[in-house]
């Protein structure tokens, strides 16, 4: 029995950092909350990350239930698949969205039973007031899925938000279009806030909305900051810490709480990278996860990697800002304006950079960048199967960066006893599986993977060149 | 006095083993069963009687295949992508792209002076692996031997649109009953493995000199309609099912060489091949 407790607790996921190892009950917590929240009598609504009106509703005092984290956790605990299997039963195809699947599964059960479903993972997800979908101009899925949902819950209004931003055209200046995306945008919040006010019955408060949009701002700075820290060697964090950390990036956002939660987690980084203490003591291999939704429910393969001296510094996923003071937004008073300039400034970040690069495109860019910032020595990748938006478009990307970047010197053999120095690409990964769906996933093909892109890394450290000399 | 090493190779169908001198002295091949753990040693022990040697004469044992884990008295365990670009480095000094069509995945490996630079596999569907053959030869009623030199012989492949393995059983007896001609359904169903290999081949950008090895290697439809989508021809090992092995025992020589070198101390598992349970 008691080698039976240690095998399971040996199985447990390990995080490289205190404030990481926090984000659980962080969640927990934010989930009771939704719940106790609807008891209380206030407003409720679904809500999708990354759609820039975390400050809008905070500022109206609504409640964000953030549906896609939910099925995340009901994936990450193993208990997704009743809820997909209830989708799938309800006529849902098993290749859509798992997140929008598993929510769907969900919904329509607790709405059937009046109450939450049994044994509901961290309580259940509350039933909204409103919903709030964006698709931007990359997901369906969440432009459907609360459709979706309205079949069960036909009461609950939705604000379909669009937030577009102009496609990457190496002879098209960003300068040329953005005032058209910009007007667009700051039309679509203000519908939002329009809409909103009509739910809640209040208006909005400007100043409390500027107050939040400056905290939001300062809590990109500082997220900013605190991620560039990784790039010491040792790196203090991994990429298996991030995607716990991307709760307060995304879920917090224009919260308090979210900010001071960097503030603790930048200072236990300079103190980790003062003691020389990094996420594995003999770090080997430098990785960059360089695309694709992890595994929720296998996120211990990230401990695998460590296992085997592997580290990720860095991550494109879930790496969601950018320094606000390299984004030009203009000087404007109002709030609204500034969301739709921090928007587009993400999004169109890595434009210019791309355009010097003859080849290059942004993604492929922003992968080239951090590769070079934080010494990076391979790259991994995850295709998930449910989620075409992200995951379309990653091995383009991978290829796409192997025509153009081949930064390792390696000596060839060219007939007879010649030796040559060839550059070569960064050897890659690709893990297949999904996010939310367990039944995708198989553990040791999965590490079978794992090892052989591990001995890959081995051999090409042994066939590089010093060509500084 | 001499240096044997061993090399063990369990894949998901087959399982293989070399003695290696300084060439290949005695090798095995035989299936692949539940028991790997015992196999393992029964596979040891009939390469071991081939050769004449005693287990205590062997240097160095590397196991590898997805079975590797399973062989309890391997000095090493070394994934086949490793081995297999060590065994055909050795064997085509030249290769820069080994094609492996195992029983239930396949892979693609490039390679450079015998080790491999990048790889991707296919370990989650049937359809671009051995299984694919042996299911549709299976429903048609024809051996797996067959298959390859009956498919060279089909004049029009028929088009497999089914890219299921499990639709593609029913879509080819189906067509079998429409009358289609039995070689070129069996040339159809190659074409068809052979369409999804290079798809997957591709995503490493395919370099010259190309080799394939595995079951797959073994079927010479199967290479014609593969070297076909390719573009370029393909080398065979004389043993397609042994690089694997050959490249584990290669790894181990080369393990007990560097630390001869180094003057480092070799960690190696005691030479028994005590029964064993499953678990």
């Amino acid at each position: 029995m008691a080698e039976e407790v240690r095998k399971e607790e040996s199985k447990k996921r390990k995080t490289a950092t205190v404030a990481a190892s926090k984000i659980g009950g962080m969640v927990k917590a934010a989930i009771g909350g939704t719940v106790r929240a609807k008891e209380e009598g206030k407003k409720l609504a679904y809500s999708f990350i990354c759609c820039s009106y975390d400050e809008i509703i905070r500022a109206m005092d609504i409640v964000p239930v953030w549906t896609e984290n939910y099925a995340g956790i009901c994936g990450a605990k193993r208990d997704a698949q009743r809820f997909l299997e209830r989708a799938e039963s309800l006529g849902f195809s098993r290749s859509l969205c798992t997140y929008a699947l598993c929510g769907l599964g969900f919904d329509q059960w607790r709405e059937e039973l009046g109450e939450m479903p049994p044994d509901a993972p961290w309580g259940g997800q509350a039933r909204p007031d409103m919903m709030l979908s964006s698709g931007q101009i990359l997901c369906d899925p969440r432009n459907k899925w609360y459709q979706a949902a309205q079949q069960f819950m036909p009461d609950v209004p939705i604000y379909d938000v669009g937030l577009p931003w102009p496609l990457y055209e190496d002879d098209i200046e960003l300068s040329e279009v953005q005032d058209y995306y910009i007007a667009y945008i700051v039309a679509e919040l203000r519908g939002l806030v329009k809409f909103l006010e009509e739910q809640t019955g209040k208006k909005m408060d400007y100043d409390r909305l500027s107050e939040l949009v400056d905290l939001g701002e300062k809590t990109w700075n500082l997220i900013w900051e605190t991620y560039e820290l990784r790039r010491a060697v040792p790196t203090p964090m991994g990429t298996g810490d991030a995607m716990n950390t991307m709760v307060p990036m995304v879920f917090m956002l224009g919260t308090q709480e979210g900010y001071d939660f960097f503030v603790d987690l930048n200072r236990e980084l300079k103190e980790k990278i003062a003691k020389g203490e990094g996420v594995i003591p003999d770090e080997k291999y430098r990785l960059l996860w360089g695309g694709g939704l992890p595994s929720w429910f296998a996120l211990t393969d990230f401990n695998y990697f460590n296992s085997k001296g592997a580290v990720f510094p860095v991550e494109t996923t879930y790496r969601m800002i950018e320094p606000i003071y390299r984004l030009d937004i203009p000087d404007t008073n109002d709030p609204i304006e500034r969301l739709a300039w921090r928007w587009l400034g993400y999004w169109t970040y890595w434009y210019d950079k791309a355009k010097k690069r003859p080849g290059s495109e942004p993604d492929v860019e922003r992968l080239i960048q951090y590769i070079e910032d934080y010494q990076i020595d391979g790259v991994v990748m995850h295709e998930a199967f449910s989620c075409r938006t992200w995951h379309l478009g990653l091995i383009w990307q991978l290829n796409q960066l192997q025509k153009i970047y081949r930064p390792i010197p390696v000596l060839v053999l060219r007939g007879g006893h010649n030796k040559e120095i060839e550059h070569r690409e960064l050897p890659s990964l690709i893990l297949e599986s999904d996010i939310v769906d367990i039944s995708s996933y198989s553990e040791v093909d999965t590490r079978n993977r794992i090892d052989a892109f591990i001995e890959t890394l081995e051999s090409m450290k042994k066939s590089k060149t010093d060509t500084t000399g | 006095m001499s240096d044997y090493f061993a090399g063990i190779d369990i894949g998901s169908t087959m399982t293989k083993a070399v003695l290696m001198e300084e060439d290949v002295i005695s090798s095995v091949i035989g299936p692949t069963g539940p028991e790997q753990r015992r196999l393992a040693n029964k596979v040891m022990e009939a390469v071991l009687e081939k050769a004449g040697l005693p287990f205590s004469s062997i240097t160095y044992v590397v196991a590898t295949g997805y079975g590797r884990i399973n062989v309890p008295f391997a000095d090493k365990q070394i994934t086949e992508i490793s081995c297999h670009a060590r065994g055909v480095g050795h064997l085509f000094p030249s290769a820069r792209t080994i094609i492996d069509i195992g029983g239930q995945d396949s892979k693609a490996i490039k390679i450079q002076n015998g080790r491999p630079v990048d790889f991707v596999m296919n370990d989650k569907c049937a359809a671009g692996t051995g299984r694919f053959i042996e299911l549709t030869a299976d429903a048609l009623g024809v051996s797996l031997d067959e298959v390859g030199s009956r498919a060279l012989e089909g004049t029009h492949p028929a088009k497999i649109s089914s890219i299921c393995t499990v639709f593609a059983v029913q879509e080819v007896v189906t067509r079998l009953a429409e009358g289609v001609p039995l070689n070129d359904l069996l040339a159809g169903i190659l074409e068809s493995l052979a369409r999804r290999i290079s798809g997957m081949v591709n995503r490493v950008r395919v370099t010259k000199d190309v080799v394939i090895t595995g079951g797959g290697a073994k079927n010479a439809g199967l290479v014609k309609a593969l070297s076909e989508k390719l573009g370029c021809e393909v080398l065979l090992p004389p043993e397609p099912l042994l690089t694997g092995a050959v490249g584990a025992a290669l790894l181990g020589k080369d393990i007990v060489q560097k630390a001869r070198k180094d003057d480092s101390t070799l960690t190696r598992k005691e030479r028994s091949l005590s029964e064993i349970g499953l678990y």
